[in-house]
């Protein structure tokens, strides 16, 4: 009997079918691919001025003739979810002091057309810039790597800054409420792109304006 | 004549290696994705050339959503013997609600470390934190929003103009500080990455500007603003 049974043992065949296996996988990678985010945020340093009182005496004072005030418009429309947007953005600039006898307040836009702020600001800030890119195209070549590249545009950098007779701008951006966000972000890449390394985000004064309202023709926040 | 012969092919593909690659692939994917934080609205950010990363810890995300209103998402450190995100929630949670009444049981402030970003008015904290899950974003977006309108400075007789009576948004920072401060963090306190702004490119400026105002006043002079990589073309 014993013996009769043992011969008659079926022979299994070991092969498992991994199709389903391979299907749920598949599932699984979609719903994993779908829910991932690859890219994450970039961020953007910034810096704001305390709003403390400061003595006179620790003010820094800055030379008129390098200063170069950016003033940001735009237009605000609040749809019916009280979404806002900003549009029509505008830019305006003047040099140095406000000149509050004629008024003068000049039209910008950003790109890299003559006479945008992109051209501007780089020939304001040429002496550092050549020397930057005279790095960068040492480093491309390779005839330099990574790290002195780094180690030398942060001397050229620190020897402009300690240079007091060096030419470098001063940017003063003042954003209008009504000003776009974005604007005021691509203002702050401009001075990354073009290494300047003093600016600073300020909100309107009296001069600017009344500067503002002679330009466009209403005062600040009417319409 | 012979008949040709067609020798039987078998149809079975062995799955096996196919199956050895999707599992890889999903291990690949498991082990790296984040998932998508939940938020109450969904922002569009600026493109900059600024291609520093979001810290994935010891973050203090300030969502500002284009309608105004403000929203925050804390995450505390990856390190477990650090300040782990659930015990930063708790204790500034606490920390801001003081013994305002009704006061929160242990299960409502259990709830609220298991939240992503939030943002109620104080009031109605307790309230929000009842409701099921899937009504709370509804809640968050229709009545949300930390009330964060800089208070009107008031000026003493003698001229000296003294900063009114701090907002909730005020309140939560200044938790958000002692809570750091208590945990030996002021290192990141004073880092300048521990909050991130993050607003919708079309946005006036005028609601961004209210979120830095109010960091100023806190002494948080140094914060990032978040913002989507854009590439800029060599010359």
């Amino acid at each position: 009997m014993a013996k009769k049974n043992k011969s008659r043992q079926k022979k299994f065949d070991t092969r498992i079918d991994f199709t389903p296996m391979v299907d749920m996988n598949m599932l699984l990678i979609t719903f994993f691919m779908l829910c991932t985010t690859m890219l994450k945020s970039q961020t953007l340093d910034l810096v704001l001025p305390t709003n403390e009182k400061v003595d006179k005496e620790e003010e820094t004072k800055i030379k008129e003739s390098d200063a170069i005030t950016f003033i940001l418009d735009g237009n605000v429309t609040t749809d019916k979810n009280g979404q806002q947007t900003s549009t029509d953005s505008k830019i305006y600039f003047y040099e140095g002091q406000p000149d509050m006898e004629n008024f003068t307040l000049n039209d910008i836009k950003f790109g890299k057309e003559k006479d945008a702020i992109r051209d501007m600001l780089q020939k304001r800030n040429k002496e550092l810039l050549v020397e930057i890119n005279k790095l960068k195209a040492q480093w491309k070549k390779g005839e330099i790597n990574d790290s002195i590249y780094n180690a030398r545009v942060i001397v050229a950098r620190e020897k402009q800054a300690a240079d007091i007779n060096a030419k470098r701008p001063i940017i003063i951006i003042k954003p209008t409420a009504n000003a776009c966000y974005a604007d005021v972000v691509r203002m702050l890449d401009e001075m990354q792109i073009n290494e300047i390394s003093t600016y600073q985000i300020e909100s309107l004064n009296k001069q600017d304006s009344t500067l503002y309202e002679h330009k466009v023709g209403h005062a600040l926040g009417a319409k | 004549m012979g008949k040709v012969k067609i020798k039987k092919q078998s149809t079975i593909i062995d799955m096996t290696a196919m199956s050895d690659v999707t599992v890889l692939l999903l291990t690949f994917f498991m082990l790296t994705s984040t998932f998508l934080q939940k938020e109450p609205v969904t922002v569009i950010t600026p493109p900059s050339v600024s291609e520093a990363k979001v810290p994935d810890e010891k973050l203090v995300q300030v969502l500002v959503a284009p309608n105004g209103k403000v929203y925050l998402n804390m995450t505390g450190a990856k390190d477990s013997t650090q300040l782990s995100t659930e015990t930063f929630r708790k204790e500034v949670l606490l920390d801001v609600y003081g013994d305002r009444k009704p006061g929160l049981t242990q299960k409502q402030v259990k709830e609220f470390c298991n939240l992503g970003t939030f943002g109620m008015p104080l009031n109605k904290i307790s309230e929000w934190l009842n409701l099921p899950m899937e009504k709370r974003d509804e809640a968050l977006k229709e009545e949300g929003g930390i009330p964060i309108k800089m208070s009107v400075k008031t000026t003493t007789e003698d001229g000296q103009s003294a900063a009114g009576q701090p907002n909730e948004f005020q309140i939560w920072l200044k938790a958000i500080r002692q809570v750091m401060h208590n945990h030996g963090l002021d290192d990141d306190l004073r880092g300048g990455h521990l909050v991130a702004i993050k607003a919708e490119q079309n946005c006036p400026y005028s609601l961004v500007q209210v979120v830095m105002d109010n960091l100023q006043t806190e002494k948080l002079n140094k914060f990032t603003l978040m913002t989507s990589l854009k590439q800029e073309a060599e010359e």
